[in-house]
């Protein structure tokens, strides 16, 4: 029998659909401090992070069968769970225009930090300098919307373009994105 | 929507940019488009990387998790084990079609297990174990009893077995345990007494001074088969009493212990 500590993602899923908790508990120690660092930071709230940290595992073990292995890793499938969770509680917050302003400001002011505690330091490497090699223009827009939970319509006013600009240039900066991490070699990035 | 109008929404929408109309007409397209899925899916991979950014987790979370997760009622059936062949590994997952994600689930651990399990990544925790505590009462020890009786008796004739007597001191009790290279093992004799209501056998692989589970033996064991990692090399096998259910680290008292 394998160690649970080296089974793969994809078993540890369909042990948790078997009510398996210590497979739940190792999926959360494997990818518990990326979801509660990327709802953290979009949220800007330890607490209300912590609570979307709670809601991405307990679907998880309510419906592991909206995780699809052909479709991509429990990783970034958690991540995109955490978002969505997380964007939905900054917009349905009340002061969500004194925030925009806010932290528009701070996106434009700061620059991109990666230099945090990472689960990887070389795949961070590789995206923080494939985010600094974007056009100043796409990478804004891509950290407006992602980083700060803006749709891309909001983005275009905070930045004062036409919507059709915004949506090709998140479109081309993510593109652009996926191809610089392809060729490094980022697992579960393709070209 | 057009694809060409979808695909071009794929960007802001694997950042969950993408809201009202155009976001249900979008997902409307994405049913129906598999070249849109895969460019979503390959461009969630890159807004994953953007967002992989860990961050210690706070102490306690994961317990404010643990009892959160719904209890299984008494009268359901366990689902049937899972087969955690390396073959499964690669496979599209799909759950148990009695699950649907609303069957409520035993709560078959302490929060402090789970704790353990993320305090303690090193400690060598067999799948397994979660496996036959998830349907606690009829574990697959027991119900492989009759087949792996007969099973036992076949591996004392096998090239290579091995006997492994667990001894427990004073007492006269002892069982005894065969093992085969290939790592399938079974329990052929055991004079242990019944155990209460509420309590367990469980069997252990001690390799260093590391235990590891090799499943529950219930409270009246006699035949069980078990299976070892290939790269177990255990120095000893060890059987503890154990609340009912099992614990994924032992946690009461050795009552038999064998070298191997």
């Amino acid at each position: 029998m394998p160690r649970i500590d080296e089974v793969s993602d994809a078993q540890l899923v369909t042990s948790i659909a078997r009510y398996s908790e210590v497979a739940l508990a190792e999926a959360y120690r494997r990818h518990g401090g990326a979801v509660f660092g990327l709802a953290k930071r979009v949220l800007n709230n330890p607490t209300e992070a912590e609570d979307v940290t709670q809601e991405v595992f307990l679907r998880l073990w309510n419906q592991p069968d909206r995780f699809d292995a052909a479709r991509g890793s429990l990783r970034s499938f958690l991540l995109a769970q955490a978002h969505g969770r997380a964007v939905d509680a900054v917009r349905s917050s009340s002061s969500r225009r004194a925030r925009e302003a806010r932290d528009a400001m701070r996106t434009a002011d700061s620059p991109y930090d990666m230099q945090r505690e990472v689960w990887d330091l070389a795949v961070a490497d590789q995206v923080s300098s494939a985010m600094g090699e974007l056009p100043e223009e796409e990478r804004r827009a891509i950290e407006l919307a992602y980083f700060e939970g803006h749709t891309y319509r909001e983005v275009a006013q905070l930045l004062d373009q036409p919507e059709g600009t915004v949506k090709s240039r998140i479109r081309n900066g993510m593109r652009r994105m996926r191809a610089v991490l392809a060729d490094a070699g980022v697992r579960g990035v393709d070209a | 929507m057009t694809h060409d109008e979808a695909s071009d929404l794929l960007g802001a929408y694997a950042l969950d940019a993408v809201d009202g109309d155009e976001f249900t007409e979008l997902e409307a397209h994405l049913e129906s488009c598999p070249r849109c899925r895969a460019e979503l899916d390959s461009l969630r991979e890159v807004a994953a990387a953007m967002g992989n950014s860990v961050e210690p987790l706070p102490e306690g979370l994961w317990s404010q998790i643990a009892v959160r997760l719904p209890e299984r009622q008494e009268d359901q059936e366990p689902p049937p084990m899972p087969q955690l062949t390396p073959e499964a590994a690669g496979s599209p997952f799909r759950s148990p079609a009695s699950n649907g994600g609303s069957s409520p689930r035993r709560r078959t651990m302490l929060t402090t297990i789970g704790a353990i399990a993320v305090a303690a990544a090193a400690v060598a925790i067999v799948l397994g174990v979660g496996l036959v505590r998830a349907d606690n009462k009829v574990s697959n020890l027991q119900s492989a009893q009759a087949a792996s009786s007969a099973a036992a008796a076949a591996a004392l004739n096998a090239p290579g077995h091995r006997v492994v007597t667990l001894d427990a001191g004073t007492h006269g009790q002892q069982a005894q345990v065969v093992v085969l290279p290939s790592g399938q093992g079974y329990l052929v004799s055991s004079s242990l007494p019944v155990l209460d209501k509420g309590r367990t056998y469980q069997l252990w692989a001690i390799e260093g001074n590391q235990p590891i589970s090799l499943g529950l033996l219930g409270s009246s064991p006699s035949h069980a088969a078990f299976t070892m990692a290939g790269s177990t090399r255990p120095s000893h096998l060890s059987i503890t009493s154990e609340p009912a259910g099992g614990s994924v680290f032992p946690t009461g008292p050795i009552v038999a212990t064998g070298t191997v």
